[in-house]
């Protein structure tokens, strides 16, 4: 089962918290804080799992067991400014979660055409129905990137349909969006073959200087 | 890169200028507020901004006759708030709201924003059971999978009677989506509440063979879970669940399942899980499993992650079903590929499985030695616990000076207090074990 999925930038802000399994406002901030602190100071080519650490110990001092014991692991991904982090317990396959987060990241990339993290900020509420649509109740629903963007697409239209958009302000939209698409076409298909050591680093994530 | 980043950059005026559903599709108000967090200067000038944000938002709440279009734009707002720890309590009862009587797109906020702030034991729970209800049994599709999401996410044991019935009925709904989500649902009723759930473990033999392989898997989810519980009771279906796997692996499903040239992974790995419960310590079971086993080894492609994960999972089935020499051999040999990997993560699973292995073939680690002690070497701090673990269980009369001087060594150069208290440990109990 997984716990929880979190995903902050390289400076610890969240960008989309998921807790499928109770906990108090307090105790989720102090999840992603301490998330945060364990991935950050990880190097670049070591494993992509955590576990144990100050939580699985139970022996926590100030507080008590976060998140279930010791029978629970962190599996992260690093894409340029953001971490993707699954807490999942011993029922989860490490790489099979490895490349459902690669799914999830395709899928956006897709469903934003050529995602930042701009759009994680902005709509929060489109990347939590992608994320509906990959991991329901915990545990994995839907792992085809291709089946989840037709579902966001179904949803999609009819969304367009009862906001009775009109042609126009489409059209500026997707000529701006047609000007970046080039490049991350072959950056997306690029970062798709790549192997699991040589993360796809280059997926769309850029780090905007006004930004933090 | 650089390029297309400039690009990003120099469009960015274009999408803050946008108006209400302009481009970026977002409220001028939402765009200022993030504008200024990006140039806020320190953390207590972040702060004044949300608690702004915040007693904003409320103050807009609190205006009669909001639009649902306009209520929507508040809730993401509120979501976002929420998201950085800010306490958006009197929000809730809107997005309950919201939920009930919005169009699609504003339903979905609601439901949204409810399951992300509300949870099972909150005492407003209750006033969704009737919506969620007549979500169920709306015609529209999209309704009824939102009613089935909100029902995984927000379930508690008291509602599960009030919906069960709809739930258990959208089992049999043409749209294998629908199906899907209905069965994570009941998933998630059994793990609320199983003794509630058990006159339909009948209709969950029959999601097995549902026509739609994605709905199959979904239901390798309650299975694993079930057999967990009690794998007497599941014994007679090890035949069904190892032609299952043979079908997978022999390439029967649509080319939608297949990830990187391996067919359906995911369901792959769950399948091996559930073999290896039912397998574990019965004999007959285990002899059911062996030859798709054997091919699942043979055929497992190594030049992705997710081969590794099958071929991973694979080996640790063998380990846990009834020895087969044959099998442990191949599989030794397959641990070796992990092992001699340049990738961390894959030499962390060779040395989980070694230590999986050591009970049925103790020779096993001799042969990996020198991989071994890299591993011990390795900078990378969960490897390199991963390893004492290993070297722990691997311990016997001949080694165990040695095992434990590198122990010591351990103990004295980390300064993690949960593996220097776990290395103590294990000394101890070694010197309890073999006292000379």
């Amino acid at each position: 089962m997984i716990k929880a999925i979190v995903v902050f930038n390289n400076h610890g802000k969240p960008r989309l918290i998921k807790f499928f399994q109770h906990y108090n406002e307090d105790m989720q901030q102090q999840i992603v804080r301490e998330t945060f602190h364990l991935v950050s100071k990880r190097d670049e080519n070591v494993c992509n799992f955590l576990e144990g650490g100050r939580w699985a110990s139970g022996k926590n001092s100030d507080s008590e067991n976060l998140i279930g014991g010791s029978d629970y692991k962190i599996i992260y991904r690093h894409y340029a400014t953001l971490y993707f982090v699954f807490c999942v317990d011993s029922s989860e396959s490490e790489l099979g979660i490895l490349d459902l987060i690669q799914v999830f990241v395709e899928t956006l990339d897709k469903a934003f055409e050529n995602v930042c993290e701009l759009d994680l900020i902005f709509h929060v509420d489109k990347v939590h129905y992608i994320l509906q649509e990959l991991v329901m109740g915990g545990m994995v629903l839907e792992t085809n990137m291709t089946e989840i963007v037709t579902r966001i697409e179904e949803q999609s239209k009819l969304e367009k349909s009862e906001a009775g958009l009109t042609a126009v302000p489409e059209r500026a939209a997707s000529a701006v969006k047609a000007g970046l698409a080039g490049a991350p076409a072959r950056v997306v298909s690029a970062a798709k073959n790549l192997d699991l050591p040589k993360l796809p680093s280059n997926i769309q994530l850029p780090n905007l200087p006004s930004f933090r | 890169m650089t390029e297309v980043m400039e690009r990003t950059l120099a469009s960015l005026p274009m999408f803050m200028k946008g108006e209400l559903g302009g481009p970026f599709g977002v409220s001028r108000g939402f765009q200022t507020l993030i504008k200024a967090i990006g140039e806020s200067q320190s953390k207590h000038e972040e702060e004044r901004i949300m608690k702004k944000e915040v007693s904003y938002l409320q103050q807009k709440l609190t205006q009669p006759d909001i639009s649902n279009k306009h209520m929507k734009e508040l809730l993401v707002r509120l979501v976002y708030c929420n998201m950085l720890g800010h306490d958006i309590t009197f929000g809730y009862i809107h997005a309950l709201k919201l939920a009930q009587q919005g169009g699609l797109v504003e339903k979905r906020v609601g439901y949204l924003a409810v399951s992300l702030f509300l949870h099972e034991d909150h005492e407003l729970i209750m006033l969704l059971i009737n919506t969620i209800q007549k979500d169920l049994k709306s015609t529209n599709i999209l309704h009824v999978c939102m009613g089935l999401t909100a029902v995984c996410a927000l379930i508690s044991t008291e509602m599960i009677p009030a919906l069960l019935p709809m739930v258990e009925d959208k089992l049999q709904h043409p749209k294998e989506v629908v199906r899907k989500k209905a069965i994570m649902a009941l998933h998630r009723f059994y793990l609320k509440a199983p003794n509630m759930v058990q006159h339909i473990h009948e209709k969950f033999r029959k999601v097995l063979c549902d026509r739609d392989p994605g709905v199959m898997g979904a239901s390798l989810n309650i299975f694993y879970d079930l057999i967990k519980e009690d794998v007497e009771k599941h014994r007679d279906l090890t035949n069904t669940f190892a032609c299952i796997m043979k079908q997978v692996i022999g390439g029967k499903l649509t080319n939608d399942f297949t990830y990187h040239s391996v067919p359906a992974p995911w369901i792959q790995v769950q399948l091996l899980r559930i073999l290896g419960m039912l397998g574990a310590g019965h004999k007959k079971n285990s002899e059911q499993m062996y030859a798709v086993l054997d091919e699942t080894l043979d055929k497992s492609e190594i030049n992705h992650n997710i081969g590794y994960a099958v071929l991973y999972e694979c080996v640790r089935t063998v380990t846990a079903i009834h020895p087969n020499p044959a099998l442990l051999e191949k599989a030794a040999e397959r641990i070796g590929r992990f092992l001699r990997s340049h990738s961390n993560n894959l030499r962390y699973l060779g040395i989980t499985a070694l230590t999986s292995m050591l009970p049925v073939l103790p020779g096993v680690a001799g042969e990996h030695q020198l991989v071994v002690i890299e591993c011990l070497d390795d900078p990378d701090e969960t490897l390199q616990r991963k390893t004492l673990d290993l070297l722990y269980r691997m311990t016997g009369p001949t080694n165990v000076t040695v095992i434990c001087d590198r122990l010591i060594s351990h103990l004295s150069t980390t300064a993690d207090t949960y593996l220097q208290s776990d290395l103590v440990t294990k000394i101890t109990q070694l010197a309890e074990r073999y006292p000379s």
